[in-house]
């Protein structure tokens, strides 16, 4: 009790942080947690009537009368607040990695699927298993929706685009995947696998992004 | 350093030079000012509608001159191309390192909104809208009442996140600036005069009123 559960969230957000893909969602810690909460609140809440009449609770409370209640009362408050901080905190750090995901334009609903496999992770090894929980899908798909909203307004500058400063105009580029004939103001391409080609950046750009193509230097 | 100062006195004797270069120049110096300051600065809604009209221009203009397909044409148009991705570049970039702050400090630009512009507000309300909105689902709704709070600020640490006002700076003096900068270090404080053309690594807080004044620009 008292943190514990919470230090392992913290952990394993930090552990998030450095990982190129996302973990499956810690429930049963989140679960413990959140109910960790519930049970030092309630007790919080006994501990005042204890120290009340009975019957209602105490508006204003000495800590000089009782020491011993007080503290309970503190470390119980602190521990509240502490849990509350490393949800958010480990929620949050997720989040972040999926706003990411999303500005890279990785599709998320693959997400689910692939990022478990060929991850000697040890638990759960019964087949894949979503590593996203519900609310988190929800969550990354009303903000894809919001950044192409955003980006919508946007188009002629492309806010997904590279943030590498531009060098030249026209890029090597082989394909690693066939991607069919795309349009460019230099007439139709046909992008067959292993073929090479002299084309302008802001042309493929995404299709670099997506892994169709492979940049050469 | 000859060049920085052929840049400084460029910028203030401005009269002859064309309204284009002015803009390429603030453009640049925003983009700088903006990666480099840990706080959201003033968002140049003129500055930012100019160089996107100009941007559509050049792209009608690039479209038209592939169009004719003149052999002739195909250099200057390659000078086009590029320097059309280069402000692309430009405005991507200084949006991007924008929405990286908004995201990073969102409560506390949510109480204080001055420095957005109106479509970045729309984005930071709708984004920290769904954010609350996937804490509660998670598990802030299971929660006592008082301790659902996103934007508590009592009991020792605050909940909203703030830019660190007090990070060092590196900074460049552009005009003089007569009152002297109070400094602080470990033990003592100290005055420091700011003379143009001077290069300083200063407190965010210390020089932040002559950044957004366009006294000193960050570098």
């Amino acid at each position: 009790m008292y943190g514990e559960q919470a230090n392992k969230l913290v952990v394993d957000a930090k552990r998030i942080q450095n990982l190129p893909h996302l973990p499956p969602y810690a429930s049963t810690v989140v679960r413990a947690t959140t109910k960790e909460v519930r049970d030092l609140d309630r007790e919080t809440m006994n501990l005042l009537a204890q120290s009340g009449d009975g019957t209602q609770i105490k508006s204003f409370f000495n800590p000089a009368d009782d020491p011993s209640t007080a503290c309970a009362l503190l470390v119980n408050h602190l521990s509240m607040r502490r849990n509350k901080r490393c949800l958010l905190a480990y929620h949050r750090t997720r989040t972040d990695k999926l706003e990411q995901m999303c500005w890279a334009g990785v599709d998320v609903s693959n997400l689910s699927q692939t990022t478990n496999n060929g991850q000697p992770s040890g638990r759960n090894s019964a087949g894949p298993v979503n590593s996203l929980s519900a609310e988190e899908e929800q969550y990354v798909h009303q903000y894809n929706d919001l950044l192409a909203a955003y980006k919508g307004r946007w188009t002629d500058v492309d806010l997904t685009g590279s943030l590498e400063p531009p060098k030249d105009i026209f890029i090597d580029v082989r394909v690693l995947k066939d991607a069919g004939e795309i349009q460019t103001e230099y007439g139709s391409i046909n992008l067959t696998k292993n073929s090479q080609f002299y084309v302008r950046q802001a042309d493929v750009e995404r299709l670099i992004q997506q892994g169709y193509l492979q940049r050469l230097s | 350093m000859d060049q920085d100062i052929q840049d400084i006195l460029a910028s203030v004797s401005a009269p002859t030079i064309p309204q284009r270069s002015i803009d390429l120049q603030a453009l640049t110096r925003a983009w700088v000012q903006e990666r480099t300051s840990p706080e959201l600065l003033p968002y140049p809604s003129d500055l930012i509608e100019r160089t996107m009209e100009r941007l559509k221009k050049q792209i009608d203009n690039i479209e038209n001159m592939t169009g004719t397909m003149d052999p002739q044409a195909n250099f200057t148009l390659v000078i086009f191309q590029t320097e059309l991705e280069r402000f692309k570049f430009l405005i991507r970039s200084f949006l991007r390192a924008r929405i990286a702050k908004i995201d990073k400090f969102a409560q506390h630009y949510l109480a204080q909104p001055d420095c957005l512009s109106p479509l970045e507000r729309e984005y930071l309300h709708a984004h920290s809208s769904l954010l609350s909105a996937h804490y509660s689902t998670s598990f802030l709704s299971s929660f006592p009442i008082q301790l659902q709070k996103l934007d508590d600020t009592t009991g020792g640490i605050s909940m909203v996140d703030k830019p660190d006002e007090d990070t060092a700076v590196f900074c460049r003096v552009l005009r003089d600036i007569l009152e002297p900068v109070e400094v602080y270090g470990e033990s003592e404080t100290n005055d420091v005069e700011l003379r143009r053309g001077d290069v300083w690594v200063l407190r965010w807080s210390a020089v932040r009123e002559a950044v957004i004044r366009g006294d000193i620009e960050l570098i």
